[in-house]
């Protein structure tokens, strides 16, 4: 079947590890993935004041593409395409203002017809007809973990991964709806699902520093490093991120971190969709290890821990 | 240093529109610091979180645009999902970052990336932080 | 039960008095215009307009004007009839009126304070008059209905509140029967160590009053009953309890405990709060009143058949009796005292602070267990996970209170004082340890309560940091608090061995259940809902029903006692009349006109209304019958009127309105 999926830009250039791992993790699914025509990046942040409505019109219009193409649910792996479609999606739907406003500003766009390459102006309003879905709901409610487990073709024998859920994932919960912020199961019930041991730390939640790594970097070392820290002395041989952005905090900044925290020895960071496509049986070479500054090769290795089953 | 406390239309007018921009009811809040508890960048700002929305309340408009906090807020949301009174503290933050001057110096903006380090950054993380601290 | 028709329509003497209310009514609405128009209106006798009708200069007049005058009825212009109709009732019938020929017009509430056009306010102040005028000239004297009242009272609940009211209701000499779930009285109170602002021990200043109870001859004590049914109203209530099945014979049981030294199942000790164990076969606690074992067959191996049988074995009193069955005894009782107190809030709903997840993260009452002697360390301070003497405790107020968002949006009253207590009792006991308190405000309101928290923090230098908690969590050994000290600007992290939360308190466990079958309204909490807030606080609106202690809300021990002898004087109250008096504007039905379709029956609110199935029409127990009026609104026959407000009347006043 096909499913339309947004991979956000930053998974097409700096986290292409997400990207590709998820695409061979739905083929083993039996899921064409289709990325919705002309699309664009979402704006990575959700206008959080009353009148920054314009930053609404990118997302709207992601949306708004997956509906002419047919679809009515959109599936993304990054955290915070996530939280921006979705949040997105609920204002147009509940906010009258923003509705008026947004669907002004994109109701001239141009359609290009893509065989007669015919040029007209106009669509129809958007109100919300799309459904927008994390992929790890999406295994859940649509697949089902019970299904994803009976196509698993590598025992992965319950390696302790530390589920990292972050920010966006979570929060606001009101908005997101996605699981308890203080009390989630989700990505639990996924690392079960996949054949590994969810490991229990309180630092799943907490923020890694996100872009605050940029302009203040020592602020965004220590967050993350206390992340690691936990999710490694709970026992945790990896730890697993959705969002690119974590993944570049935890991973390529895990050399600044050592380097603050002398006492920090390392962790592997993982994205799940890895994790996914390597117990469905999918090639070592199509998981995008290469883009890891921390090695992760000696996860993922043919010997006593896994076996290939046929 | 002596505060004279003034409540007048022009402290008025800069909570309403704080309360306009951000959706959120400030007077709401009654200080418990819950906010600021479990905040990840607190230890680094000079204003905790609590004493932003404080200085907001009290009308103090300055005094609080001229803190570095408002450029240390990640937009986790740790504080909205657990304040007690339901404040989503990090509207607030961005509504007071909306009425700086839009003329003024950015609080990290291109120039402070390094073309070497442009190279390396996910385009995720520059869109966020311009978006967020950039005018 | 009947009225008396005495005036008829047409020559009747209605006399009017417009009040001011001071400015209240006067600044809005022309009061002396009104007066003035409603002169010459058919029906008026009198017309007058005063400052104050409530006054006793006011009430004199409508006494002297009323003979003077020969007046058959009255009208008082004035405020709303909730405040002061009894008052001029009382008025008309100190000048030989009946008390039901008086109307009140509400010129206030329905028109002064909600208007600010004087002009229209008064014109609509002249149709409310007229339209009342329409209604007087058909009201019937009315007299009240009487019934007799049972002088015996029910008490549920065996906590404090329960012990107070039983023993203050039986003391004036009325009988009491006292209901309480468990297999001992004593409720919370007796699970406490020591109680603020004094320190005194909990135990021994409530078994006196435990051990009073159960020897007062007066007093009828079912312990290990629950209330099954009540019917009935206020002075004749009929109530169904059940008797749980103890296994023991207490009258038999000598406390011998071989029982109990026997029994295999060990069960998780609720009066421990499951920080001990005890047998299937146990006594709760060692001042437990009724002194007797009880068999717990929910964890018993089995008594159909029986699977062990080791307890009747060895107990030589031969008290133990498997066959033992549920039975159901019936009681007549005039009063119902409701006192089923309170549960702290589940640390499940608290995620972010680890209850559930960390054995060291305990709650008040579990902290309480770990302070007493008599609890499972003896009152040593340990910590459960491995014993150890805690170095550092971390207390945390507003748990679950003070919350808008996810939790309970009210103040739990008394976490601040006990959570004092909790630290200066473990800074007693283990002086070099470190007490940390996480508080937004400290409520210390009683008598003697800022001089104890004052104590707290100068004598034993207990820290009180002004920050809420954001999370706990484990690390290794130790508990990790995230906190925040509001006051220097400081986020903080605290290492803790143990962390004690005051978890807000709630209504109890299953007690929904009870109250619908009480018919008794709670507020949204499930708290008992008093009848006024400030003026009627341990009666609720269902007459017959009073409400005493943390059932009400939150409250301390003695709060609770006062409430407790407040409605047992109340009780008192109602015992002490000859006859109850009840309100005759009730609804009777008019046979002739009823075809016992049902529809009133099912509309009533009350349960007051009934099928005759000989005759098939509705009757009425004008006692229960409130005077709501659902059952008048929606007769299709006309068949049920209500006395003094009838449809034609109320067609009156309509069309008096309505006609220009």
């Amino acid at each position: 079947m096909k499913l339309h999926y947004y991979p956000g830009c930053t998974l097409k250039e700096k986290a292409t590890a997400l990207d590709i791992s998820t695409r061979e993790a739905m083929k083993r699914l039996d899921i064409e993935l289709v990325e919705p025509e002309g699309w664009t990046c979402c704006g990575a942040e959700y206008p959080l004041t009353e009148e920054k409505i314009v930053g609404l019109a990118a997302p709207i219009r992601v949306l708004r593409q997956v509906r002419e193409e047919g679809g009515d649910v959109v599936v993304t792996t990054c955290s915070f395409c996530y939280a921006v479609l979705k949040r997105a999606n609920k204002a147009i739907q509940e906010d009258p203002l923003k509705h008026k406003r947004i669907n002004a500003y994109l109701r001239d766009d141009i359609k290009i017809n893509e065989r007669t390459k015919e040029r007209t102006t106009g669509f129809d309003d958007y109100n919300g007809e799309v459904k927008v879905l994390h992929l790890l709901e999406y295994l859940r409610d649509r697949v089902g973990f019970p299904n994803v487990q009976s196509r698993l073709k590598r025992d992965l024998k319950g390696l302790p991964i530390a589920p990292y859920y972050g920010c966006r994932l979570l929060r606001p919960q009101e908005e997101l709806g996605l699981d308890e912020p203080d009390n989630p199961h989700l990505f639990e019930e996924f690392l079960e699902a996949v054949g590994c041991r969810a490991v229990d730390y309180p630092f799943k939640q907490e923020c890694c520093g996100s872009y605050v790594s940029v302009s203040l970097p020592a602020a965004a070392t220590e967050a993350s490093y206390r992340v690691l820290r936990s999710a490694r002395m709970n026992g945790a041989k990896a730890i697993t991120v959705t969002c690119p952005l974590c993944f570049y905090n935890m991973d390529h900044r895990q050399d600044a971190i050592k380097e603050t925290f002398l006492d920090f020895p390392g962790l592997p960071v993982l994205f799940f969709t890895q994790l996914l496509a390597w117990a469905l049986g999918v090639d070592k070479k199509l998981l995008g290890l290469g883009e890891h500054s921390v090695p992760a090769d000696h996860l993922f290795s043919e010997s006593p821990t896994t076996e290939v089953r046929s | 240093m002596r505060v004279k406390l003034k409540a007048g239309p022009e402290e008025r007018k800069f909570i309403q529109r704080i309360e306009e921009l951000s959706g959120e009811n400030v007077y709401a809040c009654y200080q418990c610091g819950r906010c600021s508890a479990g905040c990840p960048m607190a230890p680094e700002m000079d204003l905790l979180p609590n004493q932003i929305i404080r200085l907001v309340q009290m009308g103090m408009q300055e005094e609080v645009l001229r803190s570095k906090t408002l450029f240390l807020c990640a937009s986790c949301f740790t504080c909205q999902s657990r304040c007690p009174k339901g404040i989503d503290l990090a509207r607030v933050m961005e509504a007071v970052r909306h009425i700086l001057d839009p003329k003024g110096k950015d609080a990290f903006g291109p120039d402070e990336i390094s073309p070497e380090l442009a190279r390396e950054l996910p385009q995720q993380v520059m869109v966020s932080i311009f978006r967020k601290f950039a005018k | 039960m009947t009225a008396k028709t005495t005036s008829k329509t047409k020559d009747k003497r209605i006399g009017l008095f417009v009040c001011h209310c001071g400015i209240n009514i006067a600044s809005i609405v022309d009061v002396e215009k009104v007066a003035e128009v409603m002169k010459d209106y058919p029906g008026v006798n009198f017309s007058t307009d005063y400052v104050y009708m409530c006054s006793d200069p006011g009430q004199q007049m409508i006494i002297d004007t009323i003979k003077k005058k020969h007046l058959d009825g009255i009208i008082v212009a004035a405020c709303s009839p909730t405040l002061h109709e009894k008052t001029f009732q009382e008025a008309a019938r100190l000048a030989g009126l009946n008390p039901y020929q008086i109307e009140i017009a509400n010129i206030r509430e329905q028109d002064s304070w909600v208007h600010t056009d004087k002009a229209k306010a008064t014109k609509k102040a002249i149709k409310i008059v007229k339209s009342h005028v329409a209604k007087a000239l058909q009201n019937e004297n009315l007299e009240p209905i009487k019934v007799d009242v049972t002088k015996r009272a029910l008490v549920i609940g065996g906590g404090i509140s329960g012990l107070q009211a039983a023993l203050d209701i039986a003391d004036h000499g009325y009988e009491v029967i006292l209901v309480e779930k468990n297999p001992s009285i004593g409720g919370k109170m007796i699970q406490l160590s020591e109680t603020f602002p004094t320190l005194d021990c909990s135990q021994c200043i409530l078994t006196p009053k435990m051990v009073e109870v159960s020897r007062h001859p007066r007093i009828k004590l079912l312990t290990y009953h629950e209330v099954d049914s009540v019917s009935g109203f206020v002075g004749n209530f009929k109530v169904r309890i059940r008797k749980k099945p103890r296994y023991v014979d207490e009258t038999l049981c000598n406390l011998c405990g071989e029982c109990e030294k026997v029994c295999p199942q060990i069960v998780p000790d609720e009066f421990n709060m499951g920080l001990s164990f005890r047998k299937a076969i146990y006594m709760p606690f060692p001042q437990a009143i009724p002194g007797t074992y009880t068999l717990d067959a929910e964890h018993c191996l089995g008594l159909n058949p029986v699977r062990c049988g080791k307890c009747k074995d060895v107990c030589q009193k031969k008290a133990i009796d498997y066959d033992m069955k549920e039975t159901i005894i019936e009681e007549e009782v005039g009063a119902i005292v409701v006192a089923t107190g309170y549960d702290l809030y589940t640390m499940q709903a608290l995620g972010e602070y680890g209850g559930e997840k960390y054995e060291d993260v305990v709650n008040g009452l579990e902290f309480e267990r770990i302070l007493s002697a008599s609890g499972p360390t003896g009152g040593a301070v340990r910590r459960p996970s491995d014993g150890k003497v805690p170095k550092s405790i971390v207390f945390v107020q507003c748990s679950g209170s003070r919350d808008t968002e996810k939790h309970n949006p009210y103040c739990s009253k008394i976490c601040c004082m006990y959570t004092a207590k909790h630290a200066m009792l473990y800074k007693h006991r283990v002086p070099d340890g470190q007490a940390t308190v996480f508080y937004i405000d400290v409520r210390t309101g009683g008598k003697g309560f800022d001089e104890f928290y004052q104590r707290a923090v100068e004598e034993d230098k207990i820290l009180y940091i002004r920050g809420k908690v954001s999370k706990i969590f484990k690390e290794g050994d130790k508990l990790i608090v995230w906190g925040v000290d509001t006051l220097t600007g400081k986020k903080v992290e605290v290492e803790a061995d143990m962390v004690v939360l005051a978890m807000a308190m709630v209504k109890a466990d299953g007690v929904m259940d009870l109250l619908r079958k009480l018919k008794v309204s709670t507020d949204i909490h499930g708290f008992l809902a008093e009848a006024h807030p400030k003026l009627r606080p341990v009666e609720s609106l269902s007459a017959g029903f009073y409400l005493a202690g943390c059932a009400h809300g939150p409250k301390d021990i003695p709060e609770a006692v006062a409430q407790a002898s407040a409605a047992a004087a109340k009780v008192g109250d109602l015992f002490a009349q000859k006859e109850l008096v009840h309100e005759p504007t009730v609804v009777p039905v008019n046979d002739e006109l009823c075809s016992g379709c049902g529809i009133c029956i099912a509309v009533c609110p009350y349960g007051a209304r009934s099928l005759d199935p000989e005759r098939g029409v509705a009757v009425v127990n004008e006692i229960l019958c409130e005077g709501c009026g659902a059952c008048a609104a929606a007769c299709p026959s006309g068949a049920a009127q209500q006395r003094n407000q009838t449809d034609n009347q109320i067609f009156s006043m309509l069309t008096a309105m309505l006609r220009e």
